[in-house]
């Protein structure tokens, strides 16, 4: 109860500090929060924005489904063998150096704009955390452990089920928790530039009209989204993790 | 029936360091073998052999069991799973309940790892290799970090199995006590590298109790070989 109080007065005084800046800047910078919160609240029930809600979020969904499962198997392999890991380091390196702005520039020559480039470079941003952190949790396996299960031949799918898998939970609960406020970001900045449908297509419509309230509530709407998966899925992690025994 | 073991001229080395050097044994079926020698003189290697973890430079080593059942000198158990768990995951035909009854570990089958004592969990790690019906139980230094009571409880149960298993028993200890209470024969083994120096039969009559008046009178003469060592 002590924490909802703190949190509401920290939205109270960000509110406050907002309608203050908003009386000595430019509306075309920064709008007011009363206009905003209502366009927030139209959005909420407007059918076409909802909409655009979901195009949004299935992309998010999609780009983390495959940034999961790819980059722990890419991540899996890399860790067994150190030779893999060597071979295939500078091109992580690379992929994770390369700017959201040239993959923009190869999705719109490969697709044009759509549902593809925004996913695509979501995946792309994503995939070297989620590579090297399941390369650390392989270097953290218990070496010791591997040895028992090798004393006692127990069979290698045994042996992943009960050892791997569970040493590795912590760290594909990290990537996760990293992977998902990112995954946010980086749809609604390609969907902006690349996208043919979504929020990030929103917020680019209402700046072309100088609509800053319009661009800030469906900022705020993605805001709104993007804790929400990320709470309902820390909250799903926290469970998960109950179920597999304390540390 | 325990597990056979033969070893002829066994040289083990790691990177130029020879660690066993020349080892000719022969253990019988059911025989209970303990090696006493320093720390760090080569004991846990021998073992490792055994449990075929490593491969010998040089010689002839042959184990004939069907089921190795080691017991770590850590418990080397999996944090995350039950100590049910933990046995099933060696064997998932094993009778659980008889096997945690035996070892009085019957209420703590859901228990997790971390929430059991250091006695505990050595306890589960003997279970564990229980839990494969062994011909041949490897200890290593089992019982080193345990308190006098919970060491002679869990030795107590380990003779106790041994009486009603028969299985060939090899273990490593710098415990002359331990060594006594456990071993048909104790071989002494030289610092690195590692040789058999010396080969003591225990001849004491069944069940063995610590205080008795032969086992401490067979400790003074194994405490004279070793310091003569």
């Amino acid at each position: 109860m002590k924490g909802l109080s703190r949190a509401l007065t920290g939205i109270i005084v960000f509110l406050v500090c907002w309608q203050i800046l908003s009386f000595f800047i430019s509306r075309v910078i920064i709008p007011v929060p009363s206009e905003t919160l209502g366009l927030l609240g139209e959005h909420l029930t407007n059918p076409r924005m909802l909409e655009a809600a979901l195009q949004t979020a299935w992309k998010v969904g999609l780009a983390l489904v495959l940034v999961l499962l790819l980059g722990i198997i890419a991540g899996l392999f890399l860790g067994i063998s150190e030779a893999f890991y060597e071979m295939f380091r500078p091109i992580i390196m690379f992929i994770q150096a390369v700017p959201v702005v040239s993959w923009l520039t190869l999705v719109i020559f490969a697709w044009g704009v759509g549902w593809r480039g925004p996913v695509f470079i979501t995946f792309v941003s994503l995939l070297p955390t989620a590579v090297l952190t399941t390369v650390s949790g392989m270097r953290n396996l218990d070496k010791d452990l591997l040895e028992m299960a090798r004393v006692y031949r127990v069979p290698f799918n045994k042996v992943f089920h009960y050892i791997y898998w569970g040493s590795l939970l912590p760290f594909i609960a990290a990537i996760i928790d990293v992977t998902i406020g990112q995954a946010w970001k980086v749809v609604l900045v390609s969907e902006y530039l690349a996208g043919g449908s979504g929020l990030g297509v929103e917020i680019f419509n209402a700046r072309m009209v100088v609509d800053s309230a319009g661009a800030w509530s469906v900022t705020l709407m993605a805001c709104i989204l993007g804790i929400t998966t990320e709470r309902l899925v820390k909250y799903l992690l926290r469970r998960m993790s109950k179920r597999w025994g304390p540390a | 029936m325990g597990a056979s073991i033969e070893l002829k001229g066994i040289y083990k080395d790691f990177a130029g360091l020879r660690v066993l050097e020349n080892w000719d044994l022969v253990i019988s079926p059911s025989e209970r073998i303990v090696i006493l020698g320093l720390s760090g003189s080569g004991k846990t290697t021998f073992l490792r052999l055994l449990a075929g973890i490593e491969a010998p430079t040089r010689g002839q080593l042959e184990v004939n069991s069907q089921k190795i059942g080691f017991v770590f000198q850590e418990p080397r158990l999996i944090p995350w799973r039950t100590i049910r768990q933990n046995l099933l995951f060696v064997n998932d035909r094993a009778n659980i309940d008889a096997l945690l009854n035996s070892l009085h570990l019957e209420e703590f089958s859901d228990y997790y790892p971390s929430q059991l004592s250091g006695g505990m969990k050595q306890r589960v790690n003997l279970a564990r290799a229980l839990a494969v019906s062994p011909d041949l139980l490897i200890m290593d230094e089992a019982f080193a970090s345990l308190d006098l009571k919970v060491k002679v409880d869990i030795m107590n149960d380990v003779m106790r199995l041994w009486q009603q298993h028969r299985f060939t028993m090899v273990s490593v200890t710098h415990d002359l006590k331990e060594a006594l209470y456990l071993a048909d024969r104790i071989l002494l083994i030289s610092s690195r590298p590692a040789r058999i120096i010396q080969q003591f039969p225990v001849d004491l009559s069944e069940p063995r109790i610590f205080s008795s008046p032969e086992l401490l009178s067979l400790e003074g003469d194994l405490l004279r070989l070793v310091c003569q060592d």
